[in-house]
């Protein structure tokens, strides 16, 4: 969960605070009438004039916000309770409550509104207090379509069977997986709901179905406002300015929310790369590397300023070669990657260094010749292959996509390649599962097809971003192997992003650990393993399980945040073999052996 | 948003003008007459609203109608007297039904039994339980009995709600008439089109060919398309329209004061079984304000029973019986035991501004004697219900007398009829009964007269109903249009009689 | 085709229902048809013509028998006559239905035609100049109501311009081109709104789409930015946006009575407020009916897209 931005939930809380303070401001009765002024532009002692009654605007659209404030959003915060709660339930326990939550919601809709009101009001009688459940009524198919439709695109996705295979209750499942997934569509519906239930108010309190004059409410000021709206257009304007500002407000705040809930944890921001780095280019590249970067550091920019969760990293990927990039979770690793393919979130920029691919530093790139670069001469794959796929298209023509982009193949000839890259990827019956739609597939087959899809243009450099973590043990071995299969056949480099050091051994030549967005140690695999440089280099060995079945050995605490960082060493606060003086000073990737570096100034302790 | 509409005028732009001309010119001997309401139903005998009654008046005549000087004359009768003690006679004209069929007495005495009828679902149905018997003596005479002497007969007869139709004619979509115009199409809920009627009794009339009446229920609408030419005569123009319509130098706006407004009481339960408190809150409104606010200033104070000025009735000893005097008010309501006011609740609509704006004024001026008002504010048809049920402790009326005759008040005022959402419930007042039927017997004008100044003073004090003021009807037309006439006070529903003057000038 | 018969049965069931509540509802709210025909005007009608007149039109039977008489009339598929002028009220929505469904119909276009693109747009370059002024108009356009639009256009460009009439309906067949000059005013009126929430809609699903790993994964590939939108974004962001289109064109249903009163556009909401304020029982059912039936009609259409949209749907 991030955090909420501050702008719209002030404007929301200013709006919601001048309505409950409005006893305090001391302005005219609202009810009082001065027909002998009636319809008087503005004055010193009547700012905004006065209506068709001689009453004060001023007063009575501030009283009224309080009655409007409370009917809209009570009645919309009531139909997005229930709408939820029945959407979610119709469409995760479906049967019998499925059938009874549609089908109660198309009663609900083949009633023209003005009928269900009259209903409601005739049984109820007018007043606020009616309007909150007719409002409320009107709103709830909405909200029930939009969580329905939610739960349908996501009740079939593997991590909710995979909980439902774990026996998670029901309700968790629906509360913790679901609810964030439809949680952005829900929070539109709510402002717009809250918005017009406002602007209905207005017609139905015209109708005598909502507030009981003479109390204020804006809906009653725009219907009141109608009949002198050519002469005094002024009273239409200000319930209607009121009500403008008041939805914008919900309306930011609803954005707000739903990026602060937002499972991808994206939030604005733009891409800037800093002057000085683009005055001050990195060094030439060496000839040779797939991939060289060098001193690269990814910044994100907060309202407290700039914080950096990958500092200063450098390293370089031969032809042939497997580089492992390993670390724990918000390590910085999958940044690295991103920033490589120049696929960052918006939120993050990269604020200095340079990445070398065939000559070509790709973080100076225009998005044009990045994309040329992406896909052809750089690949990448992804973690969830599932959520990495486009539901709504053939596998074949995901895979097809990427040849096009790169060549001036046609629709048909692509998907003879994609056919091809199924069958070396070692998919069974490649012309039927060419057809597929991702949820069609297992897995590992889908994993299978992303590999396919990142080959499709030889690349010179592969980037798997864990690969494997989402898969089960044997189809993860299979992954494995494909990839290194694939690897020593093209010669192409890989890049191969995990928190698995068993993963690691199995694949890579090379290891590079990244710990709070830094290197701490580089070198050969087997080397590194045998005897690591880095205190958290070998806190993570033995945190592993091993064969031996000697308990592993968690290493205390957790990563530090990037906008936490201690001075000094970061893993000092964890390291057991912290002195005073490490918690201070900038410490240097060193290469004390050939080919070892370390960033650790006991490193000799270790050996 | 903006790139919508300025697409919309882009492409208006390039054909519009021609076109509205084009589309908007009429002949010149058609009047388009914008209605503010589609007839419900034209049954010739029900009352289905003004728009209805107007449609009426060109389609039938019944045997007398009133002139544009409000006075009563021949309509398909070409004279009447009092026959005897209780009875009156007609001599019919040479007058023909659309059909060509002349009119004869036997048409006559069918139309107005059916009136009488037990199933009969007419307006004057109740009035005319006062008729003995109609006869035909002869092709061109009616005689028509009435229970005791009836000096209103004529008034009666002369309303659009006894047309004359063709016996047996009566059909779902109305009956063969013998009015001025007859409807060549109608589209149910749009528009209906008359032409004349070339075989109209009156020679050269009427004067213009054909009308046509399209319905614009909205009442902003019915303004814009007079102001836009789409008509050239609009009825029932709204009060805060009627500024911008004199402004406009291609328009005229004709107003008299019509209908009025006031104040009904529930005499059966609550407070106003008292008649201290029904006076105290008559003389506790500020008249002038309710004009202001409900009518934009078009309307006249009423402060006694709404009988015009231009009544011969008209007796300024109680024009001004319920004058404002909240001192009175509060003496009245301290002789009724509640000095400090009390609680009650107001029924109007929400549905009608000017329901809603008088019981917003009355509410505010009640509250500055300490009467604490509650607004009761359904929509009309619930309104209507609660008013026939007595479901109030009091409610606004917007109402019209059946003619400028103090008898035409008799549904407003006269308690002793059944229950009825038109009138106080349960509020007997068996003086104004008496009397109202005395002045119906009576045939001397200056009797007539003592006995209506007596009624006046009576009412003033029952207080059967609480008048509060007038309302200007207004109907506004083009320059061109001539020959209207909108009649004042109880007649103003029926001003449709003139529409067979109107000619284009 | 077990599935579509399926389907017909809950469709029947369904309309059924809500013809009953109708039926009820109708009848529990107070008001008596007879009784307001004869009032009109604020004048006093005698009871007895009222009670005569409750005779003629059968509301002095039980209500039980009312029922079976009209559930037996709607299953031969006779709407049944209007209390007010014994008119056939199949044949008054016949006349009314296409033109209210014209007018929503218009309305939709030109709203998909500026929401959409403009709900992109905006979510592309969100929180730039475009989103930002595009979002205030949004805002602008749902908090004003219909019928300050209306007056407002009938205002410039009739009363104002004298472009065209300021209201009113010609059938197409008569006048083609007055018809569509009729009809731009309260379309555009009615898309106004319209457009605004598929503005917002739009945007918020384009957003949401565009954070998923599959456009991610798109971009990784070196797919062009318009291909990537036209492909993977717009295709994946329709389902919501059709969604709260269809659920909005159903309430346009009934839902359009201030627009055809200022534009004085004689469609079916008009006739269903009128049959509600005469307390026009069979009218008012026969329009509900009408309106559920296609309603039903709609959902179908909208069940298609999703299947047509989204493969998951199509075999899940």
């Amino acid at each position: 969960m991030q955090r909420l931005r501050p702008g719209p939930v002030a404007a929301v809380g200013a709006i919601a605070l001048l309505a409950l303070l409005v006893p305090l401001f001391g302005l005219d009765n609202p009810l009082h009438m001065d027909i002998a002024h009636r319809l008087a532009r503005p004055t010193l002692a009547h700012p905004l004039g006065q209506d068709a009654y001689g009453r004060d605007v001023l007063s009575r659209l501030l009283w009224g916000a309080r009655v409007s404030l409370a009917v809209a959003s009570s009645s919309s915060l009531l139909a997005c309770l229930f709408g939820t709660a029945l959407g979610l339930a119709g469409g995760f326990l479906r049967g019998p409550v499925e059938f009874v939550a549609l089908r109660g919601m198309d009663v609900v809709l083949c009633f023209p509104p003005l009928l269900l009101a009259l209903l409601v009001v005739t049984l109820l009688g007018p007043g606020a207090a009616t309007l909150i459940p007719v409002l409320a009524v009107l709103y709830l198919p909405g909200f029930v379509r939009v969580v329905y439709a939610g739960v349908l695109s996501v009740r079939n996705q593997d991590y909710v069977e995979a909980m439902r295979s774990l026996g998670a209750g029901r309700l968790r499942i629906m509360l913790g997986t679901i609810l964030p997934n439809v949680g952005g569509p829900v929070l539109v519906q709510l402002s717009l709901a809250a918005a017009s239930a406002v602007v209905l108010e207005s017609g139905l309190s015209f109708l005598g179905l909502g507030v009981v004059p003479p109390a204020p409410s804006w809906g009653l000021m725009i219907g009141e406002a109608r009949a002198t709206m050519l002469q005094a257009p002024l009273l239409l304007l200000w319930p209607c300015l009121a009500l403008s500002v008041t939805i914008l407000a919900l309306n930011a705040l609803c954005d707000a929310l739903r990026d602060a809930v937002d499972p991808h944890g994206i939030t604005r921001g733009r891409r800037r790369a800093a002057l000085l780095e683009r005055l001050a280019p990195g060094l030439l590249p060496q000839p040779g590397p797939a991939l060289e970067l060098v001193g690269l550091t990814i910044a994100i920019d907060t309202p407290a300023g700039p914080i950096h969760p990958v500092r200063d990293v450098s390293l370089r990927v031969m032809p042939h070669e497997t580089l492992a990039l390993v670390g724990e979770s918000g390590s910085g690793k999958s940044l690295t990657g991103l920033a490589t393919m120049g696929l960052l979130p918006p939120v993050a920029r990269v604020a200095g260094g340079a990445a070398w691919i065939d000559g070509r530093d790709v973080l100076r790139l225009d998005e044009a010749a990045l994309r040329r670069l992406r896909g052809a001469t750089v690949a990448m794959i992804f973690q969830d292959p599932l959520s990495s796929l486009n539901p709504v298209q053939r596998i074949a023509t995901q895979i097809g996509e990427a040849i096009e982009a790169h060549g001036a193949s046609g629709a048909r000839a692509a998907w003879r390649r994609a056919v091809e890259l199924l069958r070396h990827v070692g998919i069974p019956d490649p012309e039927r599962r060419a057809h597929n739609f991702p949820h069609e597939m297992s897995g590992g087959m889908r994993q299978r097809a992303m590999i396919a899809m990142a080959i499709a243009n030889q690349p010179r450099l592969l980037i798997a971003d864990e690969p494997t973590t989402a898969l089960d043990v044997t189809i993860q071995a299979q992954v494995l192997d494909l990839l290194a299969t694939l690897r020593r056949e093209s010669g192409m480099a890989l890049v191969f992003i995990t928190h698995s050091l068993p993963v690691v051994a199995e694949i890579a030549d090379r290891v590079a650990v990244m710990y709070a967005g830094e290197i701490v140690e580089q070198g050969r695999v087997a080397e590194v393993f045998a005897r690591p440089l880095h205190p958290y280099t070998a806190a993570l060995l033995a945190s592993v399980p091993r064969e031996d079945a000697s308990l592993p050995e968690p290493i205390p605490g957790t990563v530090p945040p990037p906008y936490a960082l201690p001075p000094g060493c970061a893993f000092a606060p964890r390291c057991r073999l912290a002195r005073a003086d490490c918690a201070s000073g900038t410490l240097p990737l060193t290469e004390v052996m050939a080919e070892r570096l370390t960033r650790c100034r006991r490193w000799s302790e270790l050996a | 948003m903006v790139a919508l509409s300025r697409r919309e005028w882009l492409i208006g732009a390039a054909a519009l003008p021609a076109l509205a001309e084009t589309a908007r010119a009429a002949p010149a001997d058609t009047l388009r007459f914008g209605l503010s309401s589609y007839p419900p139903s034209l049954q010739p005998w029900a009352n289905t609203g003004t728009a209805a009654l107007t449609v009426k008046t060109l389609l039938h005549r019944g045997l007398l109608m009133f002139g544009t000087d409000g006075k009563v004359k021949g309509a398909l009768a070409s004279s009447w007297a009092r026959d005897g003690k209780n009875g009156w006679s007609f001599k019919l004209r040479d007058a023909l039904f659309h059909n060509g069929q002349k009119v004869t007495a036997e048409d006559v005495k069918w139309s107005l039994e059916q009136i009488m009828a037990p199933t009969s679902t007419a307006y004057l149905r109740g009035q005319f339980q006062a008729i003995a018997s109609i006869e035909a003596p002869d092709a061109k005479t009616v005689r028509i009995l009435m229970k005791q002497p009836t000096v209103t007969l004529p008034l009666m007869l002369a309303t659009p709600f006894a047309p004359v139709i063709a016996k047996g004619s009566l059909n779902a979509a109305g009956g063969i008439g013998a009015g001025p115009y007859t409807l060549t199409a109608q589209e149910r809920g749009v528009s209906l089109s008359f032409a004349a009627f070339a075989k109209f009794y009156e020679p050269g009339h009427p004067k213009l060919r054909a009308i046509h009446m399209p319905v614009y229920a909205d009442e902003n609408a019915r303004v814009a398309a007079l102001q836009s030419g789409d008509v050239d005569m609009i009825e029932y123009v709204p009060w805060q329209a009627m500024a911008g319509i004199q402004k406009n130098p291609k328009l005229v706006l004709n107003t008299v004061d019509g209908p009025y407004m006031a104040l009904a009481f529930n005499g059966g339960t609550g407070p106003f079984k008292d008649e201290r408190l029904r006076q105290a809150v008559a003389h506790a409104i500020r008249r002038e304000e309710i004009v202001a606010a409900a009518f934009f200033g078009r309307g006249t104070v009423l402060e006694g029973l709404p009988i015009t000025k231009s009544s011969e009735f008209y007796d300024p000893k109680y024009a001004h019986g319920w004058n404002y005097d909240p001192k009175l008010a509060k003496q009245l309501m301290a002789a009724a035991g509640v000095p400090n006011g009390f609680d009650c609740t107001l029924l109007s609509t929400a549905q009608y501004g000017m329901h809603l704006a008088t019981a917003q004024v009355v509410q505010q001026h009640l509250a500055a004697i300490g009467i604490k008002v509650k607004l009761d504010l359904p929509d009309w048809a619930t309104r209507v219900a609660m008013g026939n049920r007595g479901q109030y402790e009091f409610c606004v009326q917007g109402q019209t007398a059946d003619n400028n005759d103090p008898d035409g008040l008799s549904a407003y005022i006269d308690g002793t009829l059944p229950p009825d959402n038109a009138r106080s419930y349960h509020l007997p007042t068996p003086e104004i009964h008496k009397l109202l039927a005395e002045g119906r017997a009576e045939f001397d004008p200056a009797k007539r007269r003592a006995i209506y100044d007596e009624l006046q003073r009576v009412a003033i004090k029952v207080v059967p109903l609480a008048a509060l003021c007038w309302r200007a009807q207004g109907y506004a037309m083009t320059k061109n249009v001539h020959g209207f006439t909108n009649m004042p006070g109880g007649l103003n529903f029926y001003s449709g009689y003139s529409l067979e003057n109107v000619y284009f000038g | 085709m077990l599935f579509v018969l399926k389907r017909i049965g809950v469709s029947v069931l369904l309309v059924w229902v809500v013809a009953t509540i109708v039926f009820l509802a109708i009848r529990m709210v107070p008001g008596d048809p007879a009784a307001i025909l004869l009032s009109q005007g604020g004048v006093a009608p005698d009871p007895a013509a009222v009670a005569a007149l409750r005779v003629q039109l059968g509301l002095n039977q039980p209500l039980g028998l009312q029922y079976v008489e009209d559930m037996r009339r709607l299953l031969v598929g006779n709407l049944g006559q209007s209390l007010q002028d014994q008119t056939p009220v199949a044949g008054e929505i016949l006349r009314r239905l296409p033109r209210t469904l014209e007018l929503i119909g218009a309305a939709a276009v030109l709203a998909v035609l500026v929401g959409l693109p403009a709900g992109l747009v905006a979510a592309m370059r969100r929180g730039g100049t475009f989103d930002r002024i595009a979002s205030w108009l949004a805002a602008a356009a749902l908090a004003v109501p219909v019928f300050v639009v209306g007056t407002l256009m009938v205002a410039i460009f009739a009363q104002g311009l004298h472009w065209a009439p300021a209201g009113g309906y010609v059938s197409f067949a008569r006048h083609p081109l007055r018809h569509l000059v009729l009809l731009a005013m309260p379309a555009a009126t009615i898309a106004v709104g319209l457009a605004a929430i598929l503005f917002r809609m739009t945007r918020a699903a384009v957003l949401d789409v565009s954070m998923r790993d599959y456009i991610r994964t798109a971009r990784a590939k070196g797919v062009a930015p318009r291909r990537i939108l036209a492909r993977h974004v717009l295709r994946n962001a329709l389902m919501p946006i059709v969604t709260v289109l269809a659920l909005n064109l159903g309430s346009l249903l009934g839902g359009t009575v201030l627009v055809e009163y200022v534009f004085n556009w004689p469609g079916l909401s008009g006739l269903l407020v009128d049959a509600v304020n005469a307390r026009d029982y069979p009218e008012v059912q026969g329009v509900v009916l009408v309106i559920s039936v296609l309603f039903v009609a709609l959902n179908l259409v909208v069940d298609l897209l999703y299947a047509l949209l989204d493969p998951r749907v199509r075999h899940g």
